[in-house]
């Protein structure tokens, strides 16, 4: 890991214009990702982990604030910064092979160079033998590390992903962790994940952000001491269930104002 | 889409169909011999065999398909062409779709063989006439059918040809045109089987050419086997046409729910 960080995101904030007056989804948030780390964000429902991740992505370009990605200010989309979504994202008219190949065709990489990687691609997502494979064939855990695959087709100096195994349950979570634990070993990808899950955070990440309910801060930065590599193995362990209570008492509090928050306004 | 059934279905099926078929000629048969229509209005259908036969070893009717499978064929490509590209433009433009479909919309609930003046003014009694009946008939059911599928294309989609940076002839190519081959594969056969219409309308009306005028010389002759025997001819045209479109457009990989957007 050098010092200087790839991705730099200084006092940045968001505001919404709604009915109902002016929402506050991210407040003044500050953060320096360096090279090769990886670091979650963890949030209650609402606390604008996924309008962050919009504006680094360049999803959401009117903000306050400075994003920089390698000292350039970010100010649009590009391919440098690959996303991964919770939906699904996977063009059902291409086997899994042809996806990870769509972003090289759109560069117009030649036809034997984007297989190349695209097969080493889908290998290191441990779906080697799926090449020919139509996204409906597979599970909803496949076709969502087929999206990984291609978001990391491109080689992006950083990968942002938005809750991407929302949609599956627990174990197969815990499995794609250590895909993702390995892939992050492998590749020494910069990565931002955005999640709800705990444990998923506390197995992948170097750092965890723990950010507040309406207006999103950040309230509390935890880092990660555990031994690389990691597995899922280590989830019964003494100390990763120290970072999960940890993490959970700061969490507690600012998930309960959510679900406070949402139940009044159902109640007027 | 007709979903793949087990072959002791499609058997059944097929035995179905034969019936029904043999039926129809049957009661075909009883009608004409019944002595309640006027003579030589329903003929046997031997007699139309022979007809067709004829027809097929005479290079006159032959001339007669080869234009009007010509008219079908250009109305069909210029009006399919110009109904995806109206259909994106409506589908992707909000202000476009706004201002622009409900016109659409009456156009396409109007009968096209009213605007047949028009086009032999501008084009001639010719083919020209003929093709761009054709091609005026078929654009309307793909643009509509193209505009709503664009709206139709999960958000999803889009949001990764966004995150890439792709540009818009990018975005057609690799995303719009796949998603949306279910509505042109319909939007295809819907207008195959009009620019027919089409083209043979406008054959009947005034021309000298095709097999809508064959037809039609045949009626004026009373040689009523013959005429049945084009009417055949332009069935099949009609249903093979069909049958190739579908055959031909259709996404790759297994048909199933998620491959329907």
């Amino acid at each position: 890991m050098s010092d200087t960080p790839t991705l730099r995101i200084k006092n940045v904030s968001k505001h919404f214009e709604t009915g109902k007056g002016r929402v506050t989804a991210v407040d003044d948030v500050s953060l320096d990702i360096r090279q090769g780390e990886f670091i979650s964000i963890i949030g209650p429902s609402g606390c604008g982990k996924s309008t962050l991740m919009n504006m680094i992505g360049g999803l959401l370009t009117d903000y306050e604030g400075d994003i920089q990605l390698d000292g350039k200010k970010v100010s649009g989309c590009q391919p440098e910064i690959g996303m991964v979504f919770q939906e699904e994202s996977t063009f059902p008219w291409r086997t899994a092979i042809e996806n990870v190949t769509f972003p090289l065709e759109a560069a117009g990489l030649p036809k034997e160079k984007r297989l190349a990687r695209a097969y080493e691609l889908l290998d290191l997502v441990g779906l080697s033998g799926f090449e020919n494979h139509f996204p409906s064939e597979l599970s909803g855990g496949m076709r969502q590390r087929i999206a990984i695959a291609r978001t990391l087709a491109f080689q992006p100096r950083i990968l942002l992903m938005d809750e991407p195994f929302a949609a599956l349950d627990e174990q197969t979570r815990h499995l794609l962790g250590d895909k993702v634990v390995q892939i992050q070993n492998q590749l020494k990808q910069t990565t931002l994940l955005i999640t709800h899950n705990i444990a998923e955070a506390v197995q992948l990440s170097d750092r965890v952000l723990i950010m507040t309910f309406r207006p999103g801060r950040i309230k509390r930065v935890v880092e990660i001491n555990l031994p690389r590599p990691r597995s899922s193995e280590m989830i019964g362990s003494e100390k990763f269930s120290a970072y999960v209570a940890e993490i959970w008492a700061d969490l507690r509090q600012e998930a309960s104002k959510g679900l406070k928050e949402t139940e009044a306004a159902a109640a007027h | 889409m007709t979903q793949t059934l087990p072959p002791t279905l499609i058997s059944r099926v097929m035995l179905y169909r034969v019936t029904a078929a043999l039926v129809l000629l049957g009661l075909w048969e009883a009608a004409g011999a019944s002595g309640l229509f006027f003579k030589g209005v329903l003929p046997s259908t031997l007699l139309i065999g022979k007809s067709f036969l004829r027809l097929m070893g005479d290079t006159l009717f032959w001339s007669h398909f080869n234009v009007t499978l010509f008219e079908i064929l250009s109305g069909f490509a210029i009006g399919s062409t110009l109904g995806i590209i109206a259909g994106l433009a409506l589908g992707m433009n909000r202000y476009a779709g706004h201002v622009l479909e409900p016109v659409v919309e009456y156009l396409a609930a109007t009968p096209k063989v009213v605007f047949l003046p028009i086009l032999l003014i501008l084009f001639g009694i010719g083919v020209g006439s003929k093709i761009s009946l054709a091609a005026l008939s078929c654009f309307f059911p793909m643009s509509l059918s193209l505009a709503a599928g664009v709206r139709g294309i999960k958000p999803m989609f889009l949001r990764v040809g966004q995150t890439l940076n792709l540009t818009l002839l990018q975005r057609i190519r690799m995303i719009y045109l796949p998603a949306l081959v279910p509505p042109i594969s319909t939007g295809l056969r819907l207008g195959f089987g009009i620019a027919t219409v089409g083209s043979l309308l406008s054959e009947i009306k005034l021309s000298n050419k095709g097999l809508g005028h064959a037809a039609m010389q045949a009626y004026a002759r009373f040689d009523i086997p013959t005429m049945m025997a084009i009417l055949i001819v332009i069935f099949a045209l009609a249903g093979i046409g069909n049958m190739l479109i579908g055959r031909i457009v259709r996404l790759p990989g297994p048909h199933t729910r998620h491959n329907a957007n």
